[in-house]
């Protein structure tokens, strides 16, 4: 977190500075199908995040030892690309991307149905090509968009979200410049249909009312998000049929 | 990951289309797939390309540093490239370090632009002896559907066609241009079926023998050549091959260059 700064981040109207009150997410654009040599693939583009998901499988998984012998196991990659950020980004996993990618993993193995699929392996690539702040999130529901897209049964779509706090004030998604500035950071992970948690992070500092509006605002936003994904896989599978 | 063991059908398979000059999508010996280029692509880089031929699918990013010159050269700016082919690009491609193939591809694409004298290394000299630009190039395959060489190769010339040196964000100046004085070209050739073709896609690569990789910059002058994989070719299959890719190469500048 930034910290407290003197930069204000929100009008008297409680207007942010790219004009969204505090509940809105920023715009979000997804296609699937994007990468024609994967068995699924999907691209978010949320706000100025630009991130891409590949999937690949169910295959044999290799070694052996990794196998499970009642399931797949989800062989989950978040990497952020060299030029994704301001400064330029040393190519090479980092202890932040290998955290992301194993609670990624897991928050994806809550709804695919590995049980179909023992001793295989379903191969996850997410990589982040522009980064402007919350791009775990939009790796999770990206990668939930190419896992669909490839075919892969699952029970439930994964959308992610965060909400924060800038200038005391709770907001939903925050975007780069108030993320600087930001006191506080809650990523959600959340089913579209059931409702239930399947990824959860959180850092800073929120008062116990202050954490229940950030909640609120996240739960608010999943379904926006799907109504997004659905559209995009109907795009790439052939319509509403 | 190792290459795929070669399954004997998908050569013979191979061999018989050579016989009648074909290919496995239907083009001509020495006919390219349409190259699809677009500029200004990643918002966070200071110059940027991808470039789609087929099924293949690039990108290329241009990112700047402030480095101290070597002393032996204390009024020259620095270049870097570095491939990235993360596994996001294909089942053959594997997660860890970059494997011998990432780092030929990095390699021969720096070498075609190096050696063009394209990037004026003067120019990006800041400070005398202490403060110069150091210019990275980093191409990353989305999609691998055969020839990387020449995707990252186009991609990476548009990207630094179009960069921008942040001389206000290092508080160094203000923003320019990179200066780009010659717009050098890879034509890459593989034979497939005892001949060569030129931009093969995958299949034909897992089936396919010694390739050839031609990097030519205006005037047709040869900036860097580079013969990989197991197998030989004569002087005369060289002849051929260069001859084209002297009107390929004008024809990719002509795109990059517009």
């Amino acid at each position: 977190m930034g910290g407290y700064g003197d930069v204000q981040m929100i009008d008297e109207n409680g207007i942010r500075m790219d004009g969204r009150t505090a509940g809105d997410i920023r715009p979000v654009l997804i296609n699937a199908g994007i990468i024609p040599v994967a068995d699924g693939s999907a691209e978010v583009i949320w706000g100025n995040n630009h991130v891409v998901a590949a999937v690949y499988g169910p295959m044999e998984a290799h070694p052996r030892k990794i196998q499970k012998q009642d399931r797949a196991v989800l062989d989950v990659r978040y990497n952020m690309a060299p030029f994704s950020t301001t400064d330029r980004i040393r190519p090479g996993f980092n202890r932040r991307s290998r955290e992301i990618s194993k609670v990624t993993a897991e928050a994806l193995e809550s709804v695919v149905l590995t049980e179909l699929y023992p001793r295989s392996k379903i191969r996850v690539e997410i990589e982040v090509l522009t980064a402007e702040a919350g791009t775990r999130c939009a790796g999770i529901t990206a990668a939930s968009v190419a896992l669909a897209d490839a075919g892969i049964p699952m029970t439930d779509m994964v959308i992610s979200v965060a909400s924060g706090k800038i200038n005391g004030v709770v907001v939903c998604d925050l975007n780069k410049e108030e993320d600087n500035y930001g006191e506080a950071d809650l990523p959600m992970g959340v089913c579209a249909n059931s409702g239930e948690l399947v990824f959860l992070q959180m850092d800073g500092d929120l008062s116990p009312e202050e954490f229940q509006v950030a909640w609120d605002y996240n739960m608010g936003a999943i379904a926006p998000v799907h109504e997004i994904m659905i559209e995009a896989l109907k795009r790439s599978n052939g319509g509403d049929e | 990951m190792p290459t795929p063991p070669v399954p004997e059908l998908l050569r013979a398979h191979l061999n018989k289309l050579a016989e009648k000059d074909e290919r496995l999508d239907g083009r001509g010996r020495f006919e390219g797939r349409e190259v699809i280029l677009e500029t200004g692509v990643l918002s966070n880089a200071e110059g940027s390309a991808r470039v789609q031929m087929g099924n293949t699918i690039v990108l290329a990013g241009v990112k700047f540093q402030i480095m101290t010159p070597y002393p032996d050269r204390p009024t020259s700016g620095g270049f870097m490239t570095s491939a990235e082919v993360r596994p996001v690009s294909g089942l053959h491609w594997e997660a860890g370090p970059p494997s011998p193939e990432a780092i030929e591809l990095g390699r021969v694409v720096d070498r075609g632009i190096r050696e063009s004298g394209c990037i004026d290394m003067e120019d990006l000299c800041i400070l005398p002896g202490e403060k110069a630009w150091q210019v990275i190039l980093d191409v990353f395959a989305l999609s691998d559907d055969g020839n990387l060489f020449d995707a990252f190769a186009t991609a990476a010339m548009a990207a630094l066609r179009t960069a921008t040196i942040p001389g206000e964000k290092f508080d160094v100046g203000e923003d320019r241009p990179l200066p780009v004085s010659k717009t050098p070209m890879m034509c890459s050739y593989h034979r497939v079926g005892g001949r060569y073709v030129y931009d093969t896609i995958r299949r034909e690569e897992i089936g396919g023998a010694e390739r050839i990789h031609i990097t030519l910059g205006d005037d047709n002058h040869v900036h860097s050549l580079q013969k990989g994989l197991k197998g030989a070719f004569t002087a005369a299959e060289f002849d051929e091959i260069m001859e084209h890719a002297r009107s390929r190469c004008a024809e990719l500048r002509d795109l990059v260059n517009n």
